[in-house]
């Protein structure tokens, strides 16, 4: 009686003993994908992992420059790289997507099953209508996707991104003035014009529609084209 | 006879040479010794509906006082605007400037990224290989004229002003 007790006890032991090893091998199990991502991320020459394999992208619906809808859907099944712009930009946008269009010419040398889609989304639907987009954006690159829609959705969208962006409206006295996101446009201002201060990096989208990695400016398009190339090929 | 001639011939040739490597001189020490001198002014190549083009070039200033340049001038825009593109945290900032300080025997280099002049509305399209004549005006009462040639920008040199605060 008292050897089976003890048995019992001893089996009892056994058995946590064993269940401790699987939560370890468990745990292990479930932590290493990240864990090689980190190696990875550890090569990155120009860019940054951000990928959270628990993280979705929010629903989102937009209208491309072809005037089809643009949601979630579009992300997925293909790599993409994404930036956000608006065409009255004189300067970071164009060096933005021409930077994105040379990537692509990059990769396109290296292996043709690496180069990702290209799509970019206006910080400024009001002006960037999806007629507008496509003149603009497909100037620099014919695979080009512009992509316009309502402003509350591309407030929401780009938060996760980190992304983020201001109006500019400079009076007449030369003094500038910074509208808030959500503020409606005052008087007269479509017709002077305004300008938008924004964060520039580019964006890679797996296959998921999740957001993977972020290349800050100033863009080198050969250095990127390395960073993609290394993670696509281990993803 | 025929060495008279040869002889004058070579007399002419001689000045004729001569007479083109002084005006050739002349000339290029007119831009060393000019007091701001302007290279590589060129447009940016844009889409056929970009609002707006940004306008590049190295102002040299070799005077003995600092300039400024004040503003811009060219015909076929609706506004003309002198502008800084800042990093402020991840933030790229087109800051709208008064004017353009080139230090006194140096240089202000305006490129994609940095200084720049907004050529805002332009009323036709530019192409490649188009030239486009802009009037720089400067503090020190001194226009100059110059002839900006449309075209692509490297853009893989974008280097980013940071803004401390």
């Amino acid at each position: 009686m008292s050897n089976q007790h003890i048995f019992s006890l001893m089996n009892n032991k056994l058995l946590s003993g064993i269940g401790v090893v699987a939560l370890i091998i468990a745990t292990f199990y479930f932590i290493s994908p990240n864990k090689n991502y980190k190696d990875l991320a550890k090569q990155l020459k120009v860019s940054y992992l951000l990928h959270n394999p628990d993280k979705e992208l929010p629903f989102f619906s937009l209208v491309d420059h072809n005037n089809n809808k643009f949601d979630n859907n579009n992300f997925k099944g293909k790599w993409t790289l994404l930036s956000f712009i608006y065409t009255h930009c004189p300067d970071v946008c164009p060096t933005g997507l021409m930077n994105m269009s040379i990537l692509k010419s990059t990769l396109i040398k290296r292996d043709i099953n690496i180069v990702p889609n290209l799509v970019t989304i206006t910080f400024d639907p009001v002006r960037d209508t999806p007629s507008v987009l496509k003149t603009y954006v497909t100037y620099f690159d014919k695979d080009f996707l512009g992509v316009s829609g309502e402003q509350i959705q591309i407030n929401q969208l780009i938060k996760p991104f980190g992304a983020y962006y201001e109006r500019v409206v400079y009076a007449k006295n030369g003094k500038p003035a910074v509208l808030k996101n959500d503020e409606p446009l005052p008087k007269g201002v479509l017709e002077f014009g305004y300008l938008i201060n924004h964060t520039a990096w580019i964006y890679l989208l797996n296959p998921d529609g999740q957001i993977f990695a972020g290349f800050p400016p100033p863009h080198n398009p050969i250095k990127m084209a390395d960073d993609i190339e290394l993670l696509i090929k281990n993803y | 006879m025929f060495n008279k001639t040869k002889k004058f011939m070579l007399a002419f040739i001689t000045l004729t040479i001569l007479n083109v490597s002084t005006a050739m001189e002349h000339h290029h020490t007119n831009c060393i010794t000019t007091e701001i001198v302007i290279n590589d002014p060129w447009v940016r190549l844009s889409p056929p509906n970009a609002p707006a083009l940004g306008f590049f070039m190295k102002i040299n200033n070799n005077t003995d006082h600092d300039i400024k340049l004040l503003s811009v001038n060219a015909s076929g825009y609706k506004r003309i605007e002198l502008h800084r593109t800042v990093a402020q945290g991840d933030m790229m900032k087109m800051v709208k400037q008064e004017f353009m300080p080139i230090p006194t025997k140096g240089k202000l280099h305006l490129k994609p990224g940095s200084w720049h002049i907004m050529l805002i509305g332009p009323k036709s399209v530019l192409r490649k290989g188009d030239t486009v004549v802009i009037d720089l005006v400067f503090d020190n009462g001194l226009t100059k004229t110059v002839h900006a040639q449309v075209r692509k920008g490297k853009e893989m040199t974008g280097n980013y002003h940071r803004m401390m605060h």
